[in-house]
C-alpha cells in the first residue's frame, strides 16, 4: 500500500475509465510517469474535472495498491495559464515525448524541473524552437543517451568551433576526415552551442535540430510521433503529391 | 441458474450500449423477455430499420436519412456560416440553443495525436473540400474546451484563415445563472482573458 501526498504533478494524457472515471498518466516530481484512476472524474460535478487539465503544476495525494493507484486529490498549485495556438501543439509534442520515452515509476527530478521550464518558456511567444531543442536534450540526458558535445570521440580532444563533425548515435562526434561519414553532419560551433544550451544562431538551430531528430528517431522506433504533424497544415491537404 | 444461450447472448448484445453493465444488461434482458415483448421487436426492427436507412450526410457528415440532411438542404439557413463541431449530440445542442442559423460540419472525433489520431485519421481532408468549394464566409469553432477539442480548433482556424475565410472560437466563462464563488479557476481565467466591452 502507497500514499503519497503533496506531489507535484502534470497531466500528460487521459483515457476514459468506466463509465464516469479517468485513467491518467501523470508526471510526478518524486516517482517520474505513473498511471493513476480518478474516480469519478467525468462527472459533471467533480471537483476534479476543472482541475486535471494538462499543462497545469498541480499537487496531487494518490494511494493504493499495485500498478494503478487511486487519485484521492488534485488542485492546481500555479496560476493558471491558458495553452493555446502553436503553445499548445508544442505541448503536445512534449507530452507525446515522454510518454513514448519514459517508463514508468523512473524517477527523474531533474526533468521535471525541465519540463515545467520548458512549458512556461513555451507558453511566451519567442523561441519555442530553441525551447523543444533544449528539452530534446535533456531527455536524452536522462533516459542514458545524453548527447557528447564538447569532445571529439575520435581521440578526446576539444570540440573545435570551425571544423565539421559526423556525429555517430551512440559515439558522438567524429572530425569529417577521422573517416566519420556515417553520421549526421554538424558544425563544431553548433555542437557547443547546443552544450551551452544557447541556441539563438539560425544556423545552430537548424542542425541542432536535425541532429537531435535523428537521435530521437533512434529511440522511438518505427512509430513516427503524430504530434509532429499538428505543425504542418499544408500536409493534409489531397492535393500535395 | 444457468439462461439459455438466446439470452446469453442478448445480454452481451445489450452490454455494448454506454453505461450498461453486466447486471443492468440483465434487467434489460428479463425485462424484455417477461413483461415486453412488444417492445422487444419494436426495438429489434427500430434497430434494423436506423442501420438501413442513416447515413452520413454528403455536406456536413452528420447522420442523415437522404444524401444531404435537412439542415444543409435548407434554403432558409445561412449557407456562408460553418459552425464545426466534435459529434452530432454536439450539433444537436447547438440546434436547442435556437442561436445559430447557419450550417455545421461534424467531425465525428477531434485531434488527439496522443491517441494515434492526427489530421489524416480525423478525415479533415473532406472539410477542406467544403472550405474550397468558396461559398463560406466565417467558421466557428465550437469544439470542446479540451486540450485535444482546443488543437483541433486551432488546426481548422489555421485551414480557413489560409483560404482567406474568417475563423472565430465560441467564448467561453460563466455560464449562465452561475456565481463566480463556485466558478473553477480555470474557468474565470479564461472569462477573464475573454472579457470584452459594454
Amino acid at each position: 500500500m502507497i500514499r503519497i501526498s503533496q506531489e507535484p504533478a502534470f497531466v500528460l494524457h487521459h483515457y476514459s475509465y468506466g463509465e464516469t472515471s479517468l485513467l491518467l498518466e501523470i508526471f510526478t516530481r518524486q516517482h517520474g510517469r505513473l498511471g493513476v484512476v480518478a474516480k469519478g472524474a467525468r462527472r459533471a460535478r467533480s471537483p476534479l474535472r476543472s482541475a486535471l487539465i494538462p499543462f497545469q503544476l498541480l499537487t496531487v495525494n494518490y494511494s493504493g495498491r499495485g500498478e494503478l493507484p487511486t487519485l484521492a486529490a488534485a488542485e492546481p498549485a500555479a496560476a493558471t495559464t491558458p495553452f493555446i495556438g502553436e503553445a499548445l501543439y508544442c505541448g503536445l509534442y512534449l507530452n507525446e515525448l515522454l510518454l513514448r520515452l519514459l517508463h514508468r515509476h523512473d524517477p527523474h527530478e531533474h526533468l521535471f524541473q525541465s519540463y515545467a521550464e520548458t512549458l512556461n518558456h513555451l507558453s511566451g511567444n519567442s523561441g519555442r524552437e530553441a525551447t523543444l531543442r533544449v528539452f530534446e536534450k535533456r531527455l536524452l540526458e536522462e533516459i542514458g543517451y545524453g548527447l557528447v558535445l564538447t569532445r571529439d570521440s575520435h581521440n578526446g580532444s576539444p570540440v573545435q568551433p570551425d571544423l565539421e563533425y559526423c556525429y555517430v548515435p551512440e559515439r558522438g562526434p567524429l572530425p569529417v576526415d577521422s573517416g566519420g561519414e556515417s553520421g549526421i553532419r554538424v558544425r563544431g560551433r553548433s555542437l557547443l552551442a547546443l552544450a551551452r544550451e544557447e541556441l539563438g544562431d539560425p544556423d545552430a538551430l537548424r542542425e541542432a535540430k536535425r541532429l537531435l531528430r535523428g537521435l530521437l528517431a533512434r529511440q522511438l522506433g518505427n512509430k513516427p510521433l503524430m504530434s509532429r504533424q499538428l505543425f504542418h497544415p499544408e500536409r493534409t491537404t489531397g492535393t500535395v503529391e | 441458474m444457468t439462461s439459455s444461450p438466446a439470452i446469453e447472448g442478448l445480454k452481451q448484445a445489450l452490454r455494448r450500449l454506454p453505461g450498461v453493465g453486466p447486471k443492468s444488461a440483465q434487467r434489460m434482458a428479463f425485462h424484455l423477455l417477461s413483461r415486453d415483448r412488444e417492445g422487444a421487436r419494436a426495438l429489434s426492427e427500430a434497430i434494423r430499420i436506423a442501420l438501413e436507412r442513416v447515413r452520413h450526410c454528403r455536406r456536413c457528415n452528420d447522420f442523415s436519412e437522404d444524401e444531404l440532411c435537412p439542415v444543409c438542404a435548407s434554403p432558409r439557413r445561412d449557407h456562408t456560416l460553418l459552425c464545426v463541431v466534435e459529434t452530432p449530440a454536439d450539433l444537436a445542442s447547438i440546434e436547442q440553443s435556437a442561436a445559430y442559423n447557419g450550417l455545421y460540419f461534424v467531425l465525428m472525433g477531434r485531434l488527439s495525436p496522443l491517441d494515434g489520431i492526427g489530421p489524416e485519421e480525423l478525415g479533415l481532408q473532406r472539410l477542406e473540400t467544403l472550405l474550397d468549394e468558396g461559398q463560406i464566409r466565417e467558421v466557428i469553432l465550437a469544439t470542446n474546451l479540451t486540450v485535444e477539442g482546443e488543437a483541433t480548433a486551432h488546426y481548422i482556424g489555421d485551414l480557413a484563415r489560409a483560404r482567406g475565410i474568417r475563423a472565430s472560437r465560441i467564448a467561453y466563462g460563466v455560464p449562465v445563472g452561475g456565481e463566480l464563488e463556485y466558478t473553477d479557476r480555470g474557468t474565470l481565467a479564461r472569462a477573464l482573458t475573454g472579457r470584452h466591452d459594454v
